[in-house]
């Protein structure tokens, strides 16, 4: 029996794939020049137009909303697409069946656009969730999840009514995709909407930034890593047209990265206020993720080997190998920067910077082009148009990604090396925060120019592609198959993985492990014994039955849900030991001894403004417990000035961000001016937020940070606060019960009281026919008066008398310190 | 390349390629796809098998045992031995601190004074004006011969190395004040501050010069 395979869907992809690619590309280029020229951000229009358009900046040009749109349009829309591109081209072959349904695959595809389109749009208006990688709003977010689940129907149902009986390995990869994007997608994404446009996420504070890296790690795990994994196993066996290396290997790495992966995110919060318990998991786990990782690696290039004569002629080839080299190396690094004593120097920095693109640009956009060089032939039935400007790709695209990775990892070292530098005397920091931007320029603009070089030559690329497809016309693969029957195919249900020895010796394992994190003195060690035991007797069932241990896996795969549900048991364990807890832990008394102030209306106001301006892709809010941090950050004489959990425990979202471009804001607030219920006094007095936002470089010469003209015309959003109140009430921030029009005169009240502090001593340059009480009048309704009352609120704290009797069943923290000082115990310390 | 599959009684599996040099290709085909089923490489096993012992002893160790001081009481252990250092160093910086030797000497070595000028042109300059005369009023003017906290080189000096006096008012009308750069700088460079200063203002700090 003759099947044609449906080919269109997966043309589309690819070509969607290049168009976004080349987008993502060259926003990532500009965002890159603006923290090097700050003048991008709009400025430059202004000699461009010879004076026409008249600017400091443009609010949607700005670095603060362009970095999402880079991110997401990288991750969502070019690797995305070129995703989708490879699933359904290869799961119809290793099916050995059409594509389910083509209705699907429809609105799969233009769904997925639609969405692009859609945070093309909302993210340089300003409208986030502030949560990396999940920025989109939540009719987005909603839009995004249905899209996902047509597709995982369309993928599943294509499995069931496969010819093949067994699942080879690029499949195991593409189901664990699509269900632990799912499970983090939406879990990460629980809020209430206040309006169309904005949502507070239900989860705050500590269990916010736990949620978020949970999901933020595992993004880059299962959007960017399995399933380009599982495209690099089906076509580089393809191109090269040898076998794959190692089967067993498939098994064990795909199993160990499956599982390992999802208990690595903390590694993104440590030396911060997250629990030590956590802190420990997210870089244990990280280690021990670096073998499974090379697995992957290894399986890449070993089926290579024997075949190298190819790179010299073959660019798909070249590609393929330096790809996966470049997967291989991120991995490598991961680790290396998850051990808390690197991550000190690392976090915050543009060493990540250059991880996370060692990763993007090597192995997704070096595999990307490989695949398009590969399936441009076979889709559009003819020669690629020129192998030489392939070629040309490569190199352009290989000098770009290194002098890219190089450029980050000087920036990065220099920048960490010079933050944590006393004075010669030993008694202070050696630097200001503004000296390590200036001492990192140089490399700033290599990186730049290393981006440039690779958007040039993914330009090459999409040339040549679409030349290809000019010369040849589009085809649909066909294939000749003999019907699988019903029986061959899902004959065994799912009491077999709890039933099967080797499962059920596994499952023992982790459970005991586990129960040895959380069991209070004593059992503990217990439960430690039992995990050697388990393990012990593990090996031996499996030594003792090896074929049978083979047999129940080659029978998994010929049967895709219990498939499906394992490999889920195995994403969700991970998510559960960490999150769980913290959820249960009673949130109210897990602040360390400090319980923040609530924002007034108005700082919430401004709160939300700082996350649609996207100030946490360079501002932190988070002092984490290292001498440089509390030193350059904390408060004069407090030498436990670092930030407690209790600090940012009505933070919905939280704020502790990712990446210091400038310095942390963690304690810029402080107390009301003696004598005024309204105006508060922090690190900086309100004229000089005034004039910093007006003009940084006046204030802090030499500084990046773009000018925000636009917050003193706009005028803030009074009416939308009763709504945004009414939404943390539920969220658990005990406000007291106001009318709204109570909350709209008290936010009025507040920002006139602010105004008032102004009115003698600002001057605006756009309406400098404005001064007294006119121009307080006027201050009063604009956004930048907001923002001032969030950046005075910031980081103010009581301190809380809360003690807790008995430690908490579910934090080993506490746990620890209840064994350690056997009297009454503390709020919960580290 | 197509190797041929030899029929077997019994499919080769992962047992049989354990042994040494064996390299099985696996029965079955995937769209043309083989697999081989080669042993794992033993350095590979090493890293694994090393990272999850790396584990549990970590965790008994650094976690478990209580036996190492946790983060936060060694960061404020090493805050703390940080501020007794500078207890120190200010007390030997004022040893050979006065009013004559900041004005006859370190105001008068142009070397210190760019050392300060720096300094001043990197956060200063944003309250007190490039010109020193504070124009956006964050800051006291420096150039208008008033000294409201003291016309002493060492008023100077205290006030910057601790910040506006508690009881001073502040700038009106939040009462901003002036933050301790001796959180931040030495109590050298603070002096190398001062005698920039003074270089701006030579007749102010006159009955100094002898």
């Amino acid at each position: 029996m003759t099947i044609t395979y449906d080919d269109k869907t997966p043309r589309h992809f690819m070509i969607a794939s290049i168009v976004w690619g080349l987008v993502g590309m060259l926003v990532g280029v500009i965002a890159a020049s603006q923290l090097s020229w700050w003048q991008a951000n709009g400025k430059f229009l202004e000699s461009i137009t010879f004076g026409l358009v008249n600017t400091d900046g443009l609010s949607f040009l700005t670095y603060g909303r362009l970095r999402p749109l880079h991110t997401n349009a990288v991750i969502f829309a070019f690797v995305g697409n070129m995703m989708f591109a490879g699933v359904y081209y290869s799961t119809q072959r290793l099916c050995k069946a059409r594509t389910a349904s083509d209705l699907l695959s429809k609105i799969h595809f233009w769904g997925w656009q639609a969405i692009i389109l859609g945070a093309a749009i909302t993210l340089p208006l300003g409208l986030t969730q502030s949560k990396e990688y999940a920025e989109l709003i939540w009719p987005l977010d909603i839009a995004v999840t249905l899209v996902w689940v047509v597709f995982a129907i369309n993928f599943f149902w294509t499995l069931a009514k496969r010819n093949e009986p067994s699942l080879y390995v690029a499949l195991w990869f593409y189901i664990a995709t699509i269900i632990t994007v799912a499970m983090l997608y939406i879990v990460n994404n629980l809020q209430i909407p206040t309006s169309l446009t904005h949502s507070y996420p239900i989860f705050g504070g500590l269990q916010d930034a736990l949620v978020q890296w949970w999901y933020g790690h595992n993004a880059v795990a299962f959007f960017l890593t399995t399933p380009i994994l599982g495209i690099m196993y089906y076509f580089v066996p393809k191109a090269a047209n040898r076998p794959v290396y190692s089967y067993r290997l498939s098994i064990i790495h795909f199993w160990a990265l499956v599982f390992i992966y999802i208990w690595a995110g903390p590694h993104h919060l440590l030396n911060t206020a997250l629990p030590q318990w956590l802190q420990t998991l997210g870089m244990l786990f990280s280690l021990m993720l670096w073998a499974p990782s090379w697995g992957g690696m290894l399986n890449g290039l070993l089926t290579l080997r024997g075949g190298w004569a190819q790179l010299r002629t073959d660019p798909v080839i070249k590609f393929f190998a330096a790809g996966v080299t470049f997967y291989g190396m991120s991995t490598f690094e991961g680790p290396l920067l998850s051990i808390r004593a690197v991550n000190e120097l690392s976090h915050y920095t543009d060493w990540t910077i250059g991880h996370v693109h060692s990763g993007a640009l090597g192995w997704n956009g070096l595999m990307a082009a490989g695949m398009f060089y590969w399936l441009a032939p076979r889709l559009w039935k003819t020669e690629l148009w020129s192998k030489s400007l392939a070629n040309l790709h490569f190199w352009t695209a290989l000098v770009g990604i290194l002098l890219y990775v190089a450029a980050m990892w000087t920036a990065g070292v220099t920048q960490g090396l010079m933050l944590g530098q006393l004075n010669e005397q030993g008694t202070g920091l050696k630097y200001e925060f503004v000296d390590t931007l200036l001492a990192i320029r140089w490399p700033y603009y290599f990186r730049t120019f290393g981006g440039t070089l690779y958007l040039i030559g993914f330009a090459f690329c999409a040339f040549n592609i679409w030349k290809t497809a000019r010369t040849g016309t589009a085809v649909n693969g066909t294939a000749e198959i003999t019907p699988l029957e019903k029986e061959k195919k899902d004959f065994m249900g799912l009491k077999p993985i709890f039933t099967h020895k080797s499962t059920q010796h596994v499952f023992c394992v982790i459970l005991f492990a586990i129960l040895w994190h959380f069991a209070p003195s004593g059992g503990d060690w217990a439960a430690f014994a039992m995990v050697i035991v388990f393990a012990v007797l593990a090996v031996r069932a499996f030594r003792k039955n090896v074929k049978g241990w083979a047999d129940f896996h080659d029978k998994l795969l010929e049967n895709y849900i219990p498939l499906t549900v394992l490999a889920f048991i195995a994403v969700a364990i991970g998510g559960a030991v960490q999150i769980l807890p913290t959820l249960m832990v009673d949130r109210a008394k897990n602040i360390e001894g400090r319980l923040q102030e609530r924002y007034t209306p108005l700082e919430l106001a401004g709160r939300d403004l700082y996350i649609a301006e996207g100030c946490y892709n360079c501002h932190s809010q988070m002092i984490r417990t290292l001498v440089p941090d509390i030193m350059r950050y904390g408060r004069v004489g407090v030498a436990d000035d670092y930030s407690h959990l209790g600090e940012s425990i009505y933070d919905f979202p939280f704020q502790w961000g990712s990446k210091r471009t400038g310095p942390d804001l963690a304690r810029e607030g402080g107390p009301l001016v003696e004598g005024n219920k309204h105006v508060r006094l922090g690190k900086r007095d309100n004229l000089w937020h005034f004039n910093h936002f007006l003009n940084p470089r006046q204030l802090s010469p030499g500084s990046n940070m773009p000018a925000y003209p636009w917050l003193f015309e706009n005028e803030t959003d009074f009416k939308a606060l009763p709504g945004k109140i009414a939404a943390q009430t539920r969220l658990g921030v005990p406000y007291p019960t106001m009318t709204r029009d109570e909350i709209e005169q008290n936010a009025r009240e507040q920002a006139l009281a602010i105004a008032e502090t102004l009115k003698d001593s600002a001057f605006l340059p756009s309406r400098e026919d404005l001064s007294g009480d006119e121009l307080r009048n006027y201050l009063a309704n604009r956004q930048v008066i907001a923002m001032i009352a969030y950046m005075q609120k910031l980081g103010t704290y009581t301190d809380s008398g809360l003690k807790k009797e008995k430690p908490d069943t579910f934090d080993p923290d506490q746990q620890r310190q209840a064994r350690e000082t056997p009297a009454p115990v503390e709020t919960a310390r580290r | 390349m197509n190797p041929e599959n030899e029929p077997q009684e019994e499919p080769r599996r992962a047992a049989f390629a354990t042994k040494k040099g064996e390299i099985v290709i696996r029965p079955h085909e995937y769209d043309g796809i083989q697999e081989y089923d080669q042993k794992l490489p033993n350095w590979w096993l090493l890293t694994f098998f090393g990272a999850i012992l790396f584990y549990l002893a970590y965790w008994l160790v650094y976690y478990q045992a209580g036996w190492i001081k946790t983060d936060t009481e060694k960061v404020t252990a090493a805050i703390t031995d940080i501020q007794n250092q500078k207890k120190k160093a200010l007390e030997e910086t004022l040893a050979t601190l006065d009013d004559q030797t900041l004005v006859q000497e370190w105001a008068n070595n142009p070397e210190i004074v760019a050392s300060g000028q720096q300094i001043y042109s990197t956060v200063c300059i944003g309250c007190h004006g490039p010109d020193l005369d504070a124009p956006l009023k964050l800051g006291l003017s420096l150039v208008d011969g008033e000294w409201k906290y003291g016309n002493r080189p060492m008023d100077i000096f205290k006030l910057i190395n601790e910040g506006s006096p508690a009881d001073s008012t502040g700038m009106a009308p939040t009462g901003a004040k002036m933050v301790p750069w001796g959180a931040t700088y030495s109590p050298k460079q603070i002096a190398e501050m001062v005698a920039f200063i003074i270089s701006k203002n030579p007749d102010d700090f006159k009955e100094f010069q002898n």
